[in-house]
């Protein structure tokens, strides 16, 4: 257990006496306890005292019985009620803002876009996202206004989509467009160009209020020009927005003065999810992976088959030789992109959780209460990996026993 | 069917050699196994037509004109007469500026639809194709379309031939005289400098080292963890698989089968016309 660290400043605060006009302290308040909890060293020798004994004799392998336990901790007064949103009303020019919203959430791409977008508003602007359906992470993120059209989230027509943008272009007039350069958003931005004519400056790596900035000819250059109307931001070179909230005023947009509808080449489209057994580790979706607390390896291809994951290792299983190398999650093997991450009988060493820290998702299972794997999880299983593994295979067993498949 | 790959005068990034950039050789080994293929490039070079014949293709066009001409308009001009199913290009160009406009500009100026990031394709019934497109994190996205259309290579399609010198000997080029046309239309060329490494973005890191460690393994927006001890491993297991359900990644108990979630249908046939 670590100890906490005191604060003297909150420390502070927390003593000001409200009310006065002057900042007044009552400084006889007790500081916060700390949460370890105190030993109290002569009830712990009372409870060790041998008794029926003339002199005084301690049996100190009692040790601890009477600990007492720490009092009361309060909670901490960390007040964080959300600060007051920043209101653009006026806005001398708009930025508009398509960020992909796979799932309808906001990635760290898009976070990155209205980063850019933010920088090119700058005071007297105002970022205004074009987005499918709504999110409360909008404002934190840095839209000043939030238009949501009504699409279908599952449809696939991108000529449609690339119609809605250049018709909230018409309507709305903004000084910039910022796509993500990402597979939908960078086909998007490249159909905007085509359909209204306008160059497109693509995979800005450098985006400021006076120049952008991108690599050409094999990262050999570096081209630079005032910012364009349309741009496409590259992932990972834009810092996202940090600053306080942004209002995210939702605001209507008229669309019907878009291009014609084109008749649509797409008669169906379907998804097909990654193969789990085959996918690359740094692409798939859900890992299951094995560290040393594991011994059975076969019952562990088992549990992972079963829940349709893709095999990891931690680098000790993959030195002994008992995973391919290719299964070696962290620093030294695979970065994951993973959505959720379940780790059997893993320590959680800093060189692991860097292969993981990407995982919004986190399960872990240990033996030992404070592995750093636990600490890390979103959900902790004090328990032996090689009991919970086959108690996994029984129960989905049951459930499919259950449902009479 | 048939095909043409649009090819591009690429530059090899490390020695600055011409080269044919790899997913042009990628389409190549593409159309080949979808019918006759013809290769078309336009530039001042005929090198890229050469090595595409090397790579798989009998028969190529070149279409001369001056350095630095939008090739647009020719590549286009070249494609209504020939009228091909599929048109199949690079996802991006190489050693040049590299915005992968040219397919887009090439289906618009043709009125034809655009599929991007392709890696692998099938015909279909009756003037449809159905293409396989590649999407973030090993996901496919299946597409059945009306030809013709254009369609850009994505690079995780399937590798491709190795360049064979007799069959670049072997095959024939048509080298044909391009109409002069205007030079540097649009834009002025942008102002270009040493290319400068920059760091990359990392997640938003604090000032001291603690700080930055737990930026880099994800501990700073971990939270409210639920720790469970002393717990019975079937109840272990109970409580996993509950928690996976519960972030999506394991279908739920009465669907069918082990496994994933069943794949979603992105059924686009109501944008489609009859
Ligand atoms: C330069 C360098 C690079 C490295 N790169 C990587 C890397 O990329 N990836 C990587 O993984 N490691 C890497 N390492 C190694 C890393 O430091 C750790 O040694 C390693 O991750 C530990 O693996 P582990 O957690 O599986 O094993 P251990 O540290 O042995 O941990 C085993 C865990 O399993 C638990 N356990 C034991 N028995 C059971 C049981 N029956 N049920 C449940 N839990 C049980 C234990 O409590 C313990 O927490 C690197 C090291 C160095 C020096």
């Amino acid at each position: 257990m670590t100890r906490l660290r005191r604060d003297p400043r909150t420390e502070r605060a927390a003593a000001r006496t409200s009310g006065a006009e002057r900042p007044r302290y009552d400084l006889a308040l007790k500081a916060a306890p700390s949460r370890r909890p105190r030993r109290d060293p002569r009830a712990e020798a009372a409870a060790q005292r041998v008794p029926a004994a003339a002199r005084l004799r301690l049996d100190r392998s009692q040790f601890g019985a009477a600990t007492v336990v720490a009092t009361h901790v309060p909670e901490r007064q960390t007040d964080k009620a959300s600060p007051k949103p920043i209101i653009v009303e006026n806005p001398d020019f708009l930025v508009l803002v398509v960020p992909d919203m796979a799932g309808g959430r906001l990635g760290e791409h898009d976070r990155q876009l209205f980063g850019a977008a933010r920088e090119l508003a700058g005071k007297t602007g105002a970022t205004l996202a074009l987005v499918g359906a709504s999110s409360a992470d909008l404002g934190p993120a840095g839209a000043d206004r939030v238009a949501v059209v009504a699409r279908d989230p599952d449809a696939y027509d991108p000529d449609a989509r690339a119609a809605e943008v250049v018709a909230a272009m018409r309507a709305l007039d903004p000084k910039h467009v910022l796509f993500p350069e990402s597979a939908d958003g960078g086909d998007l931005a490249r159909r905007v160009s085509v359909l209204t004519g306008e160059p497109l400056f693509t995979e800005a790596e450098q985006v400021s209020a006076s120049a952008l900035g991108r690599p050409a000819r094999c990262r050999k250059v570096e081209q630079r020009s005032v910012p364009t109307r349309l741009i496409s931001v590259a992932a990972d070179s834009v810092a996202s927005y940090s600053g306080a909230p942004r209002e995210a005023r939702n605001e209507q947009v008229d669309l019907a003065s878009g291009p014609a509808k084109t008749a649509g080449a797409i008669v169906s489209a379907t998804r097909i999810p990654a193969d789990p057994a085959t996918v690359p580790l740094a692409l798939a979706d859900f890992v299951v992976s094995a560290g040393n607390g594991v011994t059975d390896l076969d019952m562990f291809r088992q549990v992972v088959a079963a829940l349709g994951a893709t095999p990891g290792a931690s680098r000790v299983l993959c030195d002994a030789g008992l995973m391919p190398r290719a299964a070696q999650v962290g620093a030294s093997g695979t970065v994951l992109g993973a959505s959720c991450y379940f780790a059997l009988g893993i320590a959680g060493a800093p060189q692991h959780l860097q292969g993981v820290a990407d995982c919004e998702h986190i399960v872990a299972v240990n033996t030992d209460l404070h592995a750093a794997m636990i600490a890390r999880a979103g959900l902790g299983i004090i328990q032996d990996a090689q009991l919970v593994m086959p108690a996994i295979l029984e129960e989905l067993e049951r459930e499919r026993r259950e449902t009479g498949t | 069917m048939r095909i043409a790959v649009l090819l591009s005068a690429g530059r090899h990034p490390v020695s600055g050699k011409p080269t044919l950039p790899r997913t042009e050789a990628q389409a190549i080994r593409m159309a080949a196994g979808l019918g006759a293929a013809t290769g078309l490039h336009v530039g001042p070079d005929a090198f890229p037509a050469e090595a595409a014949l090397g790579h798989g293709l009998d028969y190529a066009a070149h279409i001369a004109c001056a350095a630095g001409s939008d090739p647009v308009g020719p590549l286009a001009a070249r494609i209504v007469s020939d009228a091909p199913d599929i048109v199949l290009a690079g996802r991006r160009g190489q050693g040049g500026d590299e915005t992968g406009l040219v397919p887009y500009a090439v289906a618009a100026r043709l009125g034809v639809p655009i599929v991007p990031d392709a890696v692998a394709m099938r015909p279909a019934t009756d003037g449809l194709v159905e293409i396989d497109q590649a999407l973030p994190k090993g996901v496919l996205r299946r597409l059945v379309v009306r030809t013709p259309v254009v369609v850009t290579v994505h690079p995780a399609a399937p590798p491709p031939l190795p360049f064979a010198f007799g069959k670049a000997r072997r095959g024939s080029i048509e080298r044909i005289a391009a109409a002069p046309t205007d030079l540097a239309a649009g834009a002025p060329p942008p102002e270009e400098r040493p290319y400068r490494k920059r760091p990359k973005m990392m997640r938003a890191a604090g000032g001291s080292a603690a700080d930055r460690l737990k930026a880099v393994t994800g501990e700073a927006t971990a939270g409210g963890a639920k720790v469970l001890d002393h717990q019975t491993p079937e109840d272990a297991a109970k409580e996993v698989l509950a928690f996976l359900r519960r972030v999506g990644v394991l279908a739920p108990a009465s669907a069918a089968g082990p496994g994933r979630r069943p794949a979603a249908s992105e059924d686009a046939s109501r944008h489609a016309t009859s």
